[in-house]
């Protein structure tokens, strides 16, 4: 054989298992029970796909949206993911899915219930295979809702009331979140958003839901606030008689707690309508960019065999699309939990796929939040949030040609060269760079990792600021975005939400935090620097103790202490004495809520420093002092505050730098409540790229003003005053 | 000064701390009363203890596997362990070196230097993801620990450099010196005397860039894309879903996470105060 | 053969220019005391002969070397610093071993060398101790050990004995002398300390404002002062000074409330009438009853073994040294002084050099 052939056997050789043999990769954001279940799926078939390796990530539910949208376009993504269907429309915007099947193909999509095949159906395609259908049903506790039948109606919940003791109520769910208000808003016949992607939640039947949402918190029928953690506390402790929920709060009541659950009542008010929840299926999509799009379809649909389908159900406590699979394991038609999802799910609307309802949640939360504390009727409150939506889904700016733009830069560049090209031949300049030389070689390796991996990210991101983005498509814009921005989106210039009504309480905030870091730190650094002080050590140790916990645990902590019933904050106020405050309710307890979480993050830093600045201070200034006279609090104002100031000038400018841009304690606690009024610039910036339909652009230039007023802000000090 | 002071201002004093501790340690307490209770969910009470004490949460967070039976705990801290040891490793190995520069060397742009670093500060990150997610693509190094740990570390290097030159300011030239015309190159004497001279405020920068490298976990969720690569913050936001949110859970592994953070701070705590300030105390 | 030789050192920094052309050699074994006010450029020059500072124009030769481009590694010299610049994470031993060490000398040999300085310096008890756990004092001895352990061809010593209390500083000026001596090594010092400068030396160096004002053997220097700059910055206390003029016969000069004779030795071309500086030193005047200084007495200090007299001579402020056994003068009298011709130097007004045509 010649060299040739042989070379060409082993290529074939090497070729030939790589051909065969899969790699596939596939995410999903399960937890819990779930998670258990999927994952006993794919060992099932990893076991009957030996030669076929399968990668399977699960991903934090934040982070998985975005994760997808950055990782499929670089090749990155998995092939196959599990997402729900309202999804669909942004992926396809964003090319992210193919098509598994035509709908047309009876063949598959008969094996699936019909409400599931049509939310994953999309232009004649089936994008998904149905995995589950997953809504909300009525939690009832048999000892406190003591007739077999479950309740018919609302109203009958309702009656409970005087029967219960305090501390008890009918009814508990989420009432502030628009997912949750649905129902009641679709039995009263209205809707969130409509087909063609219009904002609904406005008019008489979104005004009766809401002084009905109001009505029932103000009788004490169900409690204020009610986060997920809360209604799942207060069902499973029995201090709640029914609770609309979705089956993870059966995977997580397990079997601690007797329950059972129906469908979602009627209301008598509206003419015996039943509440029709939202219904969302879960599919399992396939990336467009998948290398092997028929091992991936393959793979997706695998978990909707009945095996599968019977596994998740039992395991995972889903209702499963799979029609077979409740035939196939008669135990699941009878499961007392699941057969009564399946039976909602038959009632529910499935969300609407169009995708500015990604845009209805935000708004309409706000909207059931002010009327419900009062701050406006529902009419205004509703027309408000109906405002906010048409602002966050207004028309993207229109195209303009990047040419001019593109021949400026082109031309700065070129005088830039020819400028330092000119300076090359200056002489005085030759030598300082010749003199240079060797400075370079300790700062080159820094300079070049800089450039590339903060510099270079951060001039894209400016530059992303001249184009238009929303949803992945975006264009050249020119100025457009800081025009809006600045003209505060023809809106009144100091509206909530506008760019200088958000600069003005993030300069409020930056003041207030750094007075309070400062002057509490200076007053606990004096303290701990008195010379006879006992137990200095241990005291210092425990007050660094905020600095060492991480940022977001602490965040969230605080944001539980602060809750209107169930926080320690006002556990504390009512031991002592007070009225509860409900925190997130005003602009003044809500920004007090957030100072006092970042005064807390961060007064060991500032006492840290002042401690090892009052160490820098000659002790002879305080006796010359004393001798001249001096009082203790002259001294403090005549020797320690003039002597502190230099030495701490730099820490405090980075502080406050700092605080401007201290995105998590503003995002975690109080999340810009109420109604997006303690928003500070970052936070108002991340809202825009992240939860606003990816306005990255937008968002961008955002980032950009914010550098620049810090940059003016910072400019009048030279480099060597700050750190 | 060291005249004794009378009683009750003594007293006055203990009372202003002990307040300070109390507002320092109640969130925590709370923390560590979330991890400890078997419900797992805030009950609305003004003191931190927990109403029946159970391990459970802990157990559940630390003995997690994966589904082919590897502890995945166990990697995931080994990771966040590596991740931030290399983090405040490579951070300052790049920002000494360049630090001393900007602190003894003059030279063509050492002032622009500057300011560009100063202006990193201040450009907020949510621009800058996407762009990093594309740069760490095209290196080859998405979904690695290392391309993790450069993007750490040079998120962490501005202010490393800021940290460090202040504390090379303090050192005395004359040691430098001293050295070179004992022999000593340049690098001899940086190596010999300034970086054993500077130890404490090395100590205190590693410790910085261990935190924000122990603590982050938006950029570790978008580039890391293999659940065993994943650091603990990324595995603890799990327990917090969209409807519900395994609170008990989350403050246990909270607690697992905070321990070495702190552990480290314990260490590194008595050079906090000189390291800080080291720069800044001279002026 | 010399054994340091200067010539026409520039040096600027910024837009300040700090040595102005300086030209100096050193003999084998000398040692040279540069000394002036702060800010006339003597630590620069010495951190230029160190290398620690590379001059803009003017070469450096040390032996027959030229090392004006040279690292301070590779010139063979040691140099103690004002804050002595002890490396603090190293104990006594291991600072004064640190250079040999990076000479990469055989460690039994380091021993050997480390023990003897530490002898020599009696530090013997200190080896095992870090800096900051020692006091001034000693702290100064070691850095003197770690340069006297390399025995380098030339010393540099700057401002070496500022930080030390006044009873100290004399024993250690006494011990640098003397370690001179025995080392027979070639030394440049920089003060401004006169007392350190006078006693030190073998040849004294006077800076003012980056120049060379006036070199050579200390006590011809003090005699013979060069310029106004250098008869006022040597002596204390400092010399008085008068604006006057040389009287009609041309033997004496005149000021107002004195009256002295000129040396015809040193300013015989001197004409009548012309204006002159007159300097005295407070130490050349003797209490005469025909004296032609008439001081007006103000204030008397006495210091036991002598006494000083502060007043005013023709309504210019004056300082005579007595003697402390003599009767001494109540402040409101006058005390007539004399000084001898060959104490009195004459300056010209504007330029301020001397009219010693052997000196300027």
């Amino acid at each position: 054989m010649t060299p040739r052939r042989l070379l060409a056997a082993l290529a074939l050789l090497l070729a030939a298992p790589s051909a065969s043999a899969q790699h596939l990769t596939l995410w999903h954001a399960y937890r819990g029970a779930e998670q258990t279940a999927l994952d006993q799926v794919l060992d099932a078939w990893r076991r009957a796909h030996p030669a076929a390796t399968l990668d399977v990530l699960a991903v934090p539910f934040e982070a998985y949206a975005s994760k997808l949208e950055s990782a499929i376009p670089h090749d990155h993504g998995p092939d196959v993911f599990v997402d729900a269907h309202e999804r669909l429309a942004s992926y396809r915007a964003l090319g992210l899915v193919a098509p598994v099947a035509r709908a047309s193909v009876t063949a598959v999509t008969a094996r699936f219930d019909d409400t599931a095949v049509r939310a994953l159906t999309a232009a004649g395609d089936l994008y998904a295979f149905p995995l589950s259908v997953k809504c909300v049903a009525l939690f009832i506790n048999p000892t406190l809702w003591t007739d077999p039948a479950p309740p018919a109606t609302l109203e009958s919940i309702e009656a409970l009331r005087p029967r219960l003791p305090a501390g008890t109520y009918p009814l508990v769910y989420e009432s502030q979140g628009a997912y949750f208000h649905a129902p009641l808003l679709h039995a009263y016949g209205g809707a969130m958003l409509d087909d063609a992607g219009r904002y609904t939640f406005v008019g008489p039947a979104a005004e009766r839901s809401l002084r009905r949402v109001i009505a029932m918190t103000r009788a004490g029928v169900i409690p204020d606030e009610a986060s997920g953690a809360l209604v799942s506390q207060l069902f499973s402790t029995g201090r709640a008689a029914t609770a609309i929920s979705g089956p993870w709060l059966a995977a997580e009541l397990g079997s601690r707690v007797p329950f059972r659950v129906a469908p979602l009542p009627a209301l008598a008010d509206a003419g015996g309508r039943l509440m029709e929840p939202y219904a969302t299926v879960e599919g399992a999509f396939v990336s467009s960019r998948s290398h092997d799009p028929s091992a991936a379809i393959a793979l997706a649909e695998a978990l909707t065999e009945v095996p599968a389908a019977v596994i998740r159900a039992r395991v995972g406590r889903q209702v499963v699309a799979t029609r077979d699979a409740w035939t196939a394991d008669p135990e699941l038609a009878r499961d007392p939990v699941l057969s009564v999802f399946r039976e909602a799910a038959s009632h529910a609307r499935p969300m609407p796929t169009h995708p500015h309802m990604r845009a209805v949640f935000e708004p309409a939360r706000q909207a059931i939040l002010k009327a419900l504390r009062g701050d406006r009727s529902p009419r205004t409150a509703l027309e408000e949030a109906e405002h906010r939506f048409t602002d966050v889904t207004r028309p993207l700016p229109r195209r303009r040609d990047a040419t001019l733009a593109l021949l400026a830069v082109g031309l700065a560049a070129m005088g830039l060269v020819l400028n330092s090209l000119r300076g090359l031949r200056d002489p005085v300049f030759r030598r300082d760079l010749r003199r240079s030389l060797p400075a370079y070689a300790w700062v080159t390796h820094a300079a070049v990792t800089l450039a590339l991996l903060v510099v270079v990210p951060l001039v894209i991101g400016a530059v992303t600021s001249l184009y238009a983005t929303r949803e992945g498509h975006s264009y050249y814009v020119g100025l457009a975005n800081y025009v809006d921005i600045l003209t505060a989106r023809g809106g009144p210039l100091l509206a909530t939400g506008s760019f200088y009504r958000v600069l003005l309480v993030t300069v409020l905030w930056t003041v207030a935090n750094i007075t309070l870091h400062v002057s509490i730190g200076v007053a606990l650094a004096l303290l701990l620097s008195r010379p006879l002080l006992r137990m200095k050590a241990l005291y210092r140790v425990l007050l660094i103790i905020p600095w060492a916990v991480p940022s977001y645990v602490t965040a969230l902590a605080w944001k539980g202490m602060f809750h209107r019933q169930f926080g320690a904050v006002n556990a504390l106020l009512t031991t002592l004495g007070g009225e509860p405050v409900s925190w997130f309710a005003r602009f003044s307890t809500a920004f007090a809520a957030n100072v006092t979480t970042n005064v807390w993050l961060g007064f060991p830093f500032m006492m840290v420093v002042t401690i090892g600045a009052l160490a820098g201070i000659p002790k002879d200034l305080y006796e010359a002092a004393a001798v001249d006279g001096a009082t203790a609090w002259q001294q403090f104002w005549k020797v320690t505050v003039p002597m502190l100031r230099p030495a701490m000038g730099p820490s405090v400018a980075m502080g406050a730098v700092w605080t401007f841009n201290q995105f998590n304690v503003v995002f975690l606690v109080s999340g810009g409540e109420p109604d997006g009024e303690t928003d500070i610039l970052v936070s108002e910036a991340y809202r825009w790229a992240f939860t606003r339909q990816a306005q990255y652009g937008y968002a961008s230039a955002y980032a950009v003003l914010i550098f620049l007023i810090l940059l003016l802000v910072t400019r009048r000090r030279s480099p060597e005053a700050l750190p | 000064m060291s005249r004794r002071t009378p009683w009750w201002i003594e007293l006055l004093v203990h009372a202003a701390l002990l307040t300070a501790v109390a507002f320092a340690l109640y969130p925590v307490l709370w923390v560590v009363t979330l991890a400890l209770s078997p419900s797992g969910t805030p009950s609305p009470r003004a003191l931190p203890w927990p109403e029946a004490f159970s391990l459970d949460n802990f157990r559940a967070v630390t003995l997690q596997h994966d589904a082919a039976g590897r502890w995945l705990f166990g990697r995931q801290l080994f990771n966040s362990v590596f991740v931030a040891v290399a983090t405040a490793v490579t951070s300052v190995a790049l920002a000494t070196p360049a630090a001393y520069a900007m602190a003894r060397m003059r030279f063509v742009g050492d002032r622009a230097g500057m300011r560009v670093l100063l202006a990193t500060q201040m450009f907020p990150g949510v621009a800058t993801a996407v762009p990093l997610y594309v740069i760490l693509d095209g290196l080859r190094l998405l979904d690695t620990r290392a391309g993790l740990v450069l993007v750490y570390a040079t998120t962490a290097l501005p202010f490393a450099m800021f940290q460090l030159r202040g504390a090379f300011e303090a050192i005395p030239r004359e040691l430098e010196e001293a050295a070179m015309v004992d022999g000593a190159t340049r690098w001899q004497a940086f190596f010999k005397v300034v970086l054993p001279a500077a130890r404490p405020a090395i100590a205190v920068t590693c410790l910085f860039a261990f935190m924000s490298a122990w603590n982050e976990f938006i950029l570790a969720a978008t580039f890391l894309s293999h659940e065993d690569a994943f650091t603990l913050p990324v595995a603890l936001q799990r327990y917090v879903g969209e409807h519900d949110a395994a609170w008990g859970r989350f403050a246990a592994g909270a607690m697992v996470v905070s321990v070495p953070v702190m552990a480290v701070f314990y260490a590194v705590q008595r050079h906090l105060v000189g390291g800080l300030t080291a720069g800044s105390v001279k002026g | 053969m010399a054994a340091v030789t200067l010539r026409g050192i520039r040096k600027t920094l910024g837009p300040n220019l700090i040595l102005r052309g300086i030209d100096l050699s050193l003999t084998k074994g000398e040692f040279a005391v540069l000394v002036g006010p702060s800010g006339c450029g003597k630590s620069t020059l010495l951190r230029t002969v160190a290398g620690l500072e590379e001059p803009d124009s003017g070469t450096i030769v040390l032996g027959d070397r030229d090392v004006t481009r040279s690292p301070p590694r590779d010139r063979d010299i040691a140099m103690v610093f004002q804050s002595y610049a002890l490396y603090p994470h190293l104990t006594v031993r291991d600072n004064l071993a640190f250079g040999l060490k990076l000479r990469g000398v055989d460690p039994k040999e380091i021993a050997s060398r480390v023990s003897e300085v530490a002898r020599m310096l009696t530090i013997e008890a200190l080896l095992d101790r870090f800096p900051r756990e020692m006091s001034g004092g000693q702290r100064q001895r070691v850095a003197m050990g770690r340069a006297v352990v390399r025995r380098p061809q030339l010393f540099l010593f700057d401002e070496p004995l500022s930080n030390l209390d006044a009873a100290l500083r004399a024993q250690v000026r006494v011990e640098i002398k003397r370690l001179h001596a025995s080392l027979g090594a070639t030394m440049l010092y920089v003060t401004h300390d006169q007392v350190e400068a006078m006693t030190l030396a073998d040849r004294l160096v006077v800076l003012r404002a980056g120049s060379v004002e006036q070199e050579g053997p200390p006590l011809e220097v003090y005699q013979r002062p060069a310029s106004r700059f250098v008869a006022g910055f040597l002596g204390s206390p400092a010399m008085n000074f008068f604006n006057g003029s040389i009287d009609a016969t041309g033997r004496f000069a005149e000021a107002p409330g004195l009256r002295v004779s000129v040396d015809p030795a040193r300013f015989a071309t001197l004409p009548p009438g012309r204006p002159v500086l007159i300097g005295v030193r407070p130490h050349d005047v003797i209490p005469d009853p025909d004296g032609a200084i008439d001081l007006h007495v103000e204030v008397v200090e006495p210091m036991g073994f002598e006494a000083y007299a502060h007043g005013t001579v023709g309504g210019v402020a004056f300082v005579a040294r007595l003697d402390g056994d003599a009767a001494l003068p109540r402040p409101g009298e006058r005390l007539p002084l004399r000084v001898h011709a060959s104490s009195v130097h004459l300056f010209d007004p504007t330029t301020e050099r001397s009219l010693d045509p052997g000196r300027s």
